[in-house]
């Protein structure tokens, strides 16, 4: 029943999948995200984070008060390196604190 | 609306569209409802949220890959073509791979020996991952992107009512306030009835606070018209009223194209004044759920009592207490959980309520800073602004007009002992 | 539910063998590696959050041959023969794809290194050729040939999915007896008769015959416990991830001018990161795992002049990570100066992770059978107080 209800439908992360992780010994956010890939596709966990937490708490692995998401990381919305690019000339450029190299790297 | 209809093309077909149409509300007024295939088990796919949080209606569009169908507004002869599926719609033989694993597939441990088989399992994979192919060069002569710095007092992100009510009252009283919303001006408009900001920049979506560089990010895409634009913003005050979205329920076969979110169908109906045809259910608990199916015309059941969803490529049906429901469109009603990403970013504190993570404030709307995590000697240092939050983002029970005011009224407070005049 | 993975209410024993501190693919590695050859160890590896929390979840999972020493191309060697078979050791798909490396060169300067690699690879016995700009086009079609004097390529090179790999060498550590406890930090070290006793945030105490030290870019917070001096020291590196798209591109590139590297994941996103210098006035031995825009928009920029199809590519998730670097750009392996029973695996400089196979594999021969080998020797913890610290390589990217 488990192997077609979807947590993450990005990363196509079903309910039996998470079940799989949790015998694992993984009943963490950050760990169950590392190991079936839930919450890194397109939408970046928007849609799963929710479910998943819920779930946790659910089943007794996690207290909800102790719960986080995984760690917010730009962007929260995808963005193309052209405009990116557009950006760095005059936003960076004129700093006067940019460090030629001080590392030996190439 | 009354304005000329005009002509999209999905896959070289020419389909009609409004104008104001989304291209997710031209392909469901058409029927289309899957537009993708999953990337593991090739199911079909197509648009759920409606409101851009999920990226599963992400289609070519104009040649470029991987778009939001639903944050989309169509132009005339827009070319729009499906994606990450293989030969004409509907045939696509990788959707094989969804019938040989019916039990699941675990991905860490599929064909790991004999070594050849894994290296051509491996192989094979990767022929099949991956959503869309490259994006076209930029045309010649296409606008350059732009770049936008503001130094506003006050930074509003979400222009919905909490927004609104908050931005509005700063207005009132002189302040020098910018306020942000992902959504076009006709979407925020059939939204919500109250009056829109005066500094406003919509299609704009912030996608990165950058604490140690002491500024916002958010950019405006090219096909919203004009030049793509990067906003830098380096507010003394940020407020969060970005809302709630609605999240998945995990029922069986929750994934098939037709199930679609109760509220964003709810608005993109309100947008395009259209109306709902197919036949159609609402899963969903609560007052809120009950007055959605209400306002929609659908019946209504309790996603605890529903053992199914029905269909192969789209939704058929439901079973609920053993009987079969016909239906080609499933609306679901969760309970909302609030749209908290940027704020994380920001350093705020995240609080589980039950479905998803709130943005944790004192009673005026401050948020609280997030503790060190404890996995890493991160870098959370006094963050160069003060944190607000309003509205569903830190409650999704309060009525989010009145606390945009409440938060507002505190915000002003603070304003006004800050710089006495 | 089994702690196949690791666990935090595992239980330890008051005395170990050997206390691992630190769950990145080193300390695993080497808990794994030594499980094999001395089963009789009792071994524990200590992490104080999930096990892919460092360094070891955070890179690129570059794996290459060509390097500019010939210690390390040997190495390298060693390793990608291991990983041509570790998915079926560990029993599980590490997703090695061997695409190859392209370093290109556009300055003079660049193109020298490459011809004196290709020499060195040569006489070591890695596969590396040189090409034109426009064969070179022929391996990576998109590129911008503008300015390429030079490339080289070594199609044994190639890139892992990190996670796998780390979960890989849990498993079978646990399977083959090893103790892994998750979520305790070890919040004290103290010398206690020939050993050490750990003090854990759980509020155990343990008492371990050897400590290894395998905590990366954190390995100075444990020595500083002991007084240990070393100048291994954390650095942020950023990176970042595109939407995924159908395979357009095989190997690794590094446009060595620039310090930009970029592959495309068996997922089908670009993963890509930069050298990029911390500002003046930022850099300090605080650990620091936050993104900036600043990253974002120099590689935008870069990479988009270098592979022009770019522009169009969206960014899906930028993050960072910690490494520890070593000031000689070789790693900090062995007995610590003074402290002959409490080790070190550290000091990689960003490039420990295409390392840990082979690296993993000494060090445990090492403390299983006291067999030596000519990188332990240079790797010695003690070199920089004998003086015999030298820099040999001249590729380190990142
Ligand atoms: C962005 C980035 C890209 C990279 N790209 C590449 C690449 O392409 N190829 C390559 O080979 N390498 C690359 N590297 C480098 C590589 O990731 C590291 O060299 C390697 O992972 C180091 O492994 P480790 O086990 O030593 O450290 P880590 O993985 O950092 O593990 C150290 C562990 O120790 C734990 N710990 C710390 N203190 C304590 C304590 N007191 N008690 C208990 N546990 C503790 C930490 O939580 C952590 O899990 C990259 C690194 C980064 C950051
Ligand atoms: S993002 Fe468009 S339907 Fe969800």
């Amino acid at each position: 029943m488990t192997a077609r209800a979807f947590l993450c439908r990005c990363e196509d992360v079903t309910l039996g999948e998470i079940d799989r992780a949790i015998d694992r010994g993984l009943t963490t956010i950050e760990e169950i995200k590392r190991y079936t890939g839930l919450g890194t596709g397109p939408c970046q966990g928007k849609e799963c984070t929710g479910a998943l937490a819920r779930l946790l708490v659910d089943r007794g692995l996690a207290r909800a008060d102790a719960l986080q998401p995984f760690t917010a990381r730009p962007p929260a919305e995808p963005i193309t390196l052209g405009l990116l690019a557009a950006a760095r000339a005059p936003f960076f450029a004129a700093r006067p604190e940019e460090d030629p190299d001080p590392k030996d790297t190439p | 609306m009354d304005a000329e209809p005009l002509t999209i093309y999905f896959d070289g077909d020419p389909l009609p569209a409004r104008p104001g149409d989304t291209v997710s509300a031209a392909l469901l007024r058409a029927g289309h409802l899957a537009t993708t295939r999953s990337p593991k088990y090739r199911r079909p796919r197509g648009p759920y949220c409606l409101i851009g949080e999920c990226g599963t209606c992400q289609l070519r569009i104009a040649g470029q890959p991987n778009l939001r169908a639903c944050l989309t507004v169509v132009q005339e002869g827009l070319v729009v073509e499906s994606q990450n599926a293989w030969g004409p719609a509907g045939l696509d033989p990788t959707r094989l791979v969804d019938h040989l694993f019916r039990r699941g597939f675990d991905h860490h441990h599929f064909l790991v020996r004999p070594r050849l088989a894994n290296v051509a399992m491996q192989a094979i994979a990767r022929t099949m991952t991956g959503f869309g192919v490259l994006p076209e060069l930029p045309r010649p002569g296409a606008p350059p992107p732009e770049l936008h710095e503001h130094v506003p007092t006050v930074l509003v992100l979400g222009a919905g009512p909490a927004g609104r009510a908050l931005t509005g009252a700063l207005e009132a009283a002189g302040v020098d306030v910018l306020a942000l919303d992902r959504r076009d001006r006709l979407g925020l408009s059939r939204w919500h009835p109250a009056p829109l900001p005066q500094r406003l920049l919509v299609d704009t979506g912030a996608f990165g606070v950058y604490a140690p560089e002491r500024l916002i990010a958010a950019a405006s895409p090219p096909l919203a018209g004009g030049s793509p634009r990067l906003h830098l913003v380096r507010p003394k005050h940020i407020v969060f009223a970005t809302g709630a979205r609605e999240g998945m329920i995990p029922l069986l076969n929750n994934d098939l194209p037709g199930v679609l979110a109760a509220r964003g169908l709810a608005h993109l109906l309100e947008r395009t004044d259209s109306q709902l045809t197919a036949p159609c259910v609402l899963l969903g608990d609560g007052e809120e759920a009950e007055a959605l199916a209400a306002q929609l015309g659908v019946h209504r059941y309790a996603p605890a009592d529903v053992e199914r969803i029905l269909g192969r490529d789209h939704v058929e049906g439901i079973v609920v207490a053993g009987r079969t429901i016909p239906c080609g469109v499933i609306l679901l009603a969760p309970t909302r959980a609030p749209i908290s990403e940027l704020a994380a970013q920001a350093g705020a504190q995240l609080r589980f309520d039950g479905a998803g993570f709130a943005v944790l404030t004192d009673p005026d709307g401050r948020a609280l800073l997030a503790p060190r995590p404890p996995d890493a000697d991160d870098d959370p240092a006094e963050p160069p602004w003060q944190i607000w939050a309003c509205g569903h983002v830190r409650n999704t029970s309060v009525d989010p007009t009145a606390d945009g005011l409440a938060v507002a009224a505190a915000l002003l407070a603070e304003l006004a002992a800050s710089e006495p005049s | 539910m089994s702690a196949a993975l690791g666990s935090a209410a595992l239980a330890l024993p008051a005395e170990l063998d050997l206390a691992v501190i630190g769950g990145g693919v080193m300390g695993l590695a080497t808990a794994y590696n030594l499980a094999l050859l001395a089963p009789a160890l009792k071994i524990a590896v200590i992490e104080r959050s999930y096990l892919v929390s460092g360094a070891s979840g955070r890179n690129g999972g570059g794996l290459r041959m060509q390097w500019g020493d010939r210690g390390n191309v040997a190495l390298m060697i060693e390793s990608i023969g291991l990983c041509k078979r570790l998915a079926q050791e560990l029993g599980i798909n590490l997703w090695f794809r061997q695409g190859g490396y392209l370093f290109l060169a556009r300055s003079a300067a660049a193109e020298a290194r490459l011809h004196r690699n290709a020499e060195l690879h040569r006489e070591v016995g890695a596969p590396t050729r040189l090409l034109t700009p426009a064969d070179a086009l022929t391996i990576a079609p998109h590129l911008c040939a503008e300015h390429l004097r030079l490339a080289s390529f070594n199609p044994e090179d190639g890139v892992v999915f990190p996670w796998p790999f780390v979960w890989g060498y849990a498993a079978k550590a646990v399977e083959r007896g090893v103790l892994l406890r998750t979520h305790t930090e070890v919040q004290g070290v103290s010398p206690a008769g020939d050993g050490y006793r750990l003090d854990l945030s759980s509020g155990e105490q343990i008492r371990a015959a050897r400590v290894l030290n395998a905590t990366g870019a954190w390995s100075g917070h444990l020595n500083r416990h002991l007084g240990i001096d070393l100048p291994n020291h954390p650095h942020r590196h950023e990176i970042f991830s595109s939407e995924p798209l159908r395979p357009f591109l095989d190997p690794l590139v590094v446009d060595l001018d620039s310090g930009l590297y970029f592959s495309q994941s068996t997922r089908g996103e670009l993963v890509t990161g930069i050298s990029l210098p911390e500002l003046v006035g930022y850099r300090d031995d605080t650990l620091k795992q936050h993104s900036t825009l600043r990253f974002l928009t120099t590689i935008a920029a870069t990479l988009t002049a270098l592979m022009p199809i770019t522009a169009g590519l969206k960014v899906l998730r930028q993050w960072a990570g910690p490494y520890d670097v070593s000031p000689d750009g070789d790693a900090i392996v062995g007995p610590s100066p003074g402290h002959p029973n409490f080790w070190q695996i550290c000091g990689f400089t960003g490039h420990g992770f295409m390392m840990a196979p082979a690296a993993a594999r000494l060090v445990a021969r090492w403390l299983a059978r006291g067999e030596g080998h000519p990188m332990l020797t240079r790797w010695d913890p003690s070199r920089f107080l004998s003086g015999a610290a030298a820099r040999r390589e001249d590729m380190i990217i990142g």
